[in-house]
């Protein structure tokens, strides 16, 4: 039996070293429920508190814009429950896609990025009959891994009075992201994508604007998200936050090499096989491919027998897998079934803590890959 | 007490278990399970699969529903006691083409089609078996009540040795070339058997109940699923006698099957007492969407036409053979004498006795005369003609 090589990482990150430290730590104080007005309840508040300036320090914020909450998907929910047009991207995950219940499509080109053009004329002819208008395009591609032009769908965004969200679960800890450079109104992030426990979410927002919560109950993060803080999972998002930012700031070099290794050798051994979006800005770790004859499921399956686990399309919760519409919008439709996603370790700081990869192991890989067309 | 040397020989698969990697059509229920916990045992390198075949959410109108409903997951519980890996095929487009469309179409021809035999035909045996081969399996296993046994070189099969829950009815379709590659390890066990190894096993699914309905169709009401999958094409029609008298309306003649008794609404007819006032459905006018009834006597049917043959025996270009037939699959086989057409899909069969309230889109499955066990083959009732078709409406 082979050991079990993991290169899903845009699905999560495993918990860091210094993660799950902090974890213990924590759970060793004792009862924490940051509500409470007791020692202990001020150490709970401590806690909040130091994640959300670790938080607003990677993301260059102020923290007070931070509202946790149980995962990203929760906070895009909250955000949206506010907005009557949504404007999004068609390549958007579906806690966007399908939260948003927009008709208001952004088309992407054949190279995996949103089409400005289109999204200027469309808001032109949208914003004469609407007063608030949401514009939500995410920063990095869960599948391809390609950047989004943040900055210009802003400008474009501004010029007409909308305000713009951007969901950054997969830009977190891969590229630099810097709000003062930026003026997002909100952004969405997720603990988990970083190496901090799944559970825990984060909405940053412009608190100029008026947000009304979903949940509602004691209070809790001033009024935005009532229930009693998760503290471990917003320990671990402080602590992995303040990882990253500690690393030597967006390196991804060790963590692009290996994938350029691999891609390099995937060309080699077996020529047919297509790349999503190898063209275009992408982030260091990801890739998607293909193989015209092989369904990505398939792939999938003879992967994980070979113990690699890999990712396909989008997967419900029951394992089904369709097709990707990611891979669909970039008009490539006839591979949609076909798509195979491999993503490294987001930085080198999390790929080095662990030691998690190695050559040998990505030309195991490849020949696994390029044996998938013999039967 | 299972002899798991019995299931390895059974499994007709050279060398040891553990050079076999074998995939399991997995449902979720308990026959499935334990035919994968039994393979396990026996040593062989097993993989679960589970079919999702519709919307289970949707077909449930359930909001919130997962598209995948319980059985998926109570097959991935099995796998992970198991300890073997479980994946989950996504057939639902393959589906609805295959099994759902032609399940809808065949009732609006006035049939009474059976889905699982279609699906068995194409979904699990056509897609899911290229899945297995594709995976490297030596063979792919189910929990069918049925058994394959390999005599000079040639697979044939056989009733499951518990009569109560033979499946041959379903598996008539089965070709040879199939019966290859799929084995059904349950065949030999009884379900009580069956039970007890879940228990030993300790699986979660070892009390489930079985499944009785068509596994689309919520609570049996198949009418609704037709009215939903054709919006439209069901339409009020008249309920008229023999000499054309109108007796009643009806709400379209899916509703109806032939040989029904019950539930046909056109009770308390005035003055109408005597042996022949039971009616029954006797035909399915769907060009003048017309519901024909009658009494019992113009059921009776003499022969029949059946279609898509697909024979598990060696025959001889224009064959004439006394068969037993299976009608239905709850009813007990008849004798008769079956034809076949020069090409071998085609066959007429003519019964020793009159049968009853035969309808077409049901199986006609063909068993040995000698053995009553062994199943020679089978295919679709395309024309049952009745007393009715000799009357001019």
């Amino acid at each position: 039996m082979n050991k079990h090589i993991y290169l899903d990482y845009n699905a999560t990150v495993p918990l860091l070293k210094e993660v799950k430290k902090s974890l213990i730590d924590c759970m060793n104080v004792g009862p924490l429920n940051a509500s409470s007005i007791h020692y202990y309840g001020r150490i709970g508040k401590d806690i909040i508190d130091v994640a959300k300036t670790n938080i607003s320090e990677l993301i260059n914020t102020n923290k007070n814009n931070i509202i946790f909450t149980g995962s990203a998907t929760e906070a895009i929910n909250l955000l949206f429950s506010n907005f009557d047009t949504i404007i999004v991207s068609s390549i958007e995950h579906s806690a966007v896609l399908f939260s948003s219940k927009s008709d208001h499509i952004i088309p992407v080109n054949q190279d995996g990025v949103v089409d400005l053009n289109f999204l200027e004329l469309y808001i032109k002819k949208l914003v004469k009959n609407n007063k608030k208008i949401l514009v939500s395009v995410m920063w990095v591609n869960n599948e391809t891994g390609i950047i989004q032009p943040i900055k210009d769908v802003v400008e474009i965004a501004k010029k007409y009075g909308c305000l713009v969200h951007c969901d950054a679960a997969q830009a977190l800890g891969k590229i630099k992201i810097n709000l003062e450079e930026i003026e997002l109104d909100f952004l969405t992030l997720s603990g988990h994508k970083i190496g901090a426990p799944s559970g825990i979410g984060a909405l940053i927002y412009n608190n100029k604007i008026d947000l009304m919560p979903q949940i509602i109950g004691g209070g809790q993060e001033k009024g935005m998200r009532a229930g009693t803080e998760n503290i471990l999972g917003i320990r671990g998002f402080g602590e992995a936050a303040k990882c990253i930012i500690n690393a030597i700031e967006n390196n991804c070099l060790k963590v692009k090499s290996l994938r350029d290794y691999f891609q390099e050798k995937i060309k080699v051994l077996s020529p047919e096989t297509i790349f999503f979006g190898e063209k275009s800005n992408r982030v260091s770790n990801t890739i998607l491919m293909a193989l015209p004859k092989i369904p990505g499921d398939l792939a999938l399956m003879k992967l994980d027998l070979e113990s690699f686990s890999v990712s396909s399309g989008s997967a419900c919760s029951s394992g089904k897998v369709s097709k990707s519409h990611v891979v669909s919008a970039m008009g490539y439709d006839n591979l949609a079934s076909n798509s195979v996603r491999f993503s490294f370790p987001p930085n080198d700081a999390i790929l080095n803590s662990e030691n998690l990869i190695t050559r040998e192991e990505l030309d195991r890989l490849a020949l696994c890959w390029s044996n998938l067309q013999s039967k | 007490m299972i002899n798991i040397n019995q299931v390895i020989k059974e499994m007709d698969l050279v060398g040891d278990p553990s050079n076999h990697r074998v995939v399991v059509a997995m449902s979720g229920g308990v026959d499935s399970s334990v035919t994968a916990a039994l393979l396990v045992e026996a040593g062989y390198n097993v993989i679960g699969l589970t079919m999702q075949l519709y919307d289970y959410g949707k077909a449930l109108q359930k909001k919130g529903a997962c598209c995948a409903g319980s059985d998926i997951n109570d097959a991935r519980l099995v796998c992970s006691k198991l300890g073997i890996p479980h994946y989950v095929l996504n057939y639902e487009s393959i589906f609805q083409d295959q099994v759902m469309n032609d399940f809808a179409d065949s009732y609006l021809k006035g049939e009474t089609p059976i889905p699982c035999v279609r699906c068995n035909q194409t979904v699990k045996f056509t897609d899911m078996f290229d899945r297995a081969k594709n995976l490297g399996a030596s063979a792919m296993a189910t929990g069918h009540y049925i058994r394959r046994k390999t005599k000079q070189g040639q697979p044939s099969l056989y009733t499951g040795v518990d009569l109560s829950k033979d499946q041959s009815y379903f598996l008539f379709a089965t070709t040879r070339k199939q019966l290859d590659f799929v084995r059904f390890p349950l065949g030999s066990l009884t379900k009580n058997e069956t039970r007890s190894v879940a228990k030993r096993h300790n699986l979660n699914v070892a009390n489930k109940p079985d499944s009785q309905d068509i596994c689309f169709v919520p609570e049996g009401k198949y009418a609704e699923v037709v009215r939903k999958l054709r919006p439209g094409s069901v339409e009020v029609g008249n309920i008229i006698d023999v000499n054309g008298n109108i007796l009643g309306r009806h709400n379209g003649i899916i509703d109806f099957t032939i040989g029904q008794r019950k539930g046909i609404g056109i009770g308390g007819r005035k003055g109408v007492d005597d042996n022949n006032s039971i009616l029954y459905v006797i035909g399915l006018d769907t060009e003048k969407n017309n519901v024909i009834v009658g009494p019992k006597e113009f059921l009776s049917c003499n022969k029949i036409e059946i279609s898509e043959c697909n024979w598990l025996i060696d025959l001889q270009q224009v064959s004439e053979f006394k068969v037993l037939v299976k009608l239905r699959n709850s009813s007990q086989p008849v004798i008769g004498t079956i034809k076949v057409n020069f090409d071998n899909t085609l066959a007429y069969l003519l019964f020793d006795q009159p049968q009853f309230g035969v309808s077409p889109g049901q199986a006609a499955v063909f068993y040995n005369i000698n053995e009553i066990s062994h199943i020679l083959g089978g295919g679709w009732i395309t024309q049952a003609p009745n007393k009715l078709a000799e009357t001019s409406l």
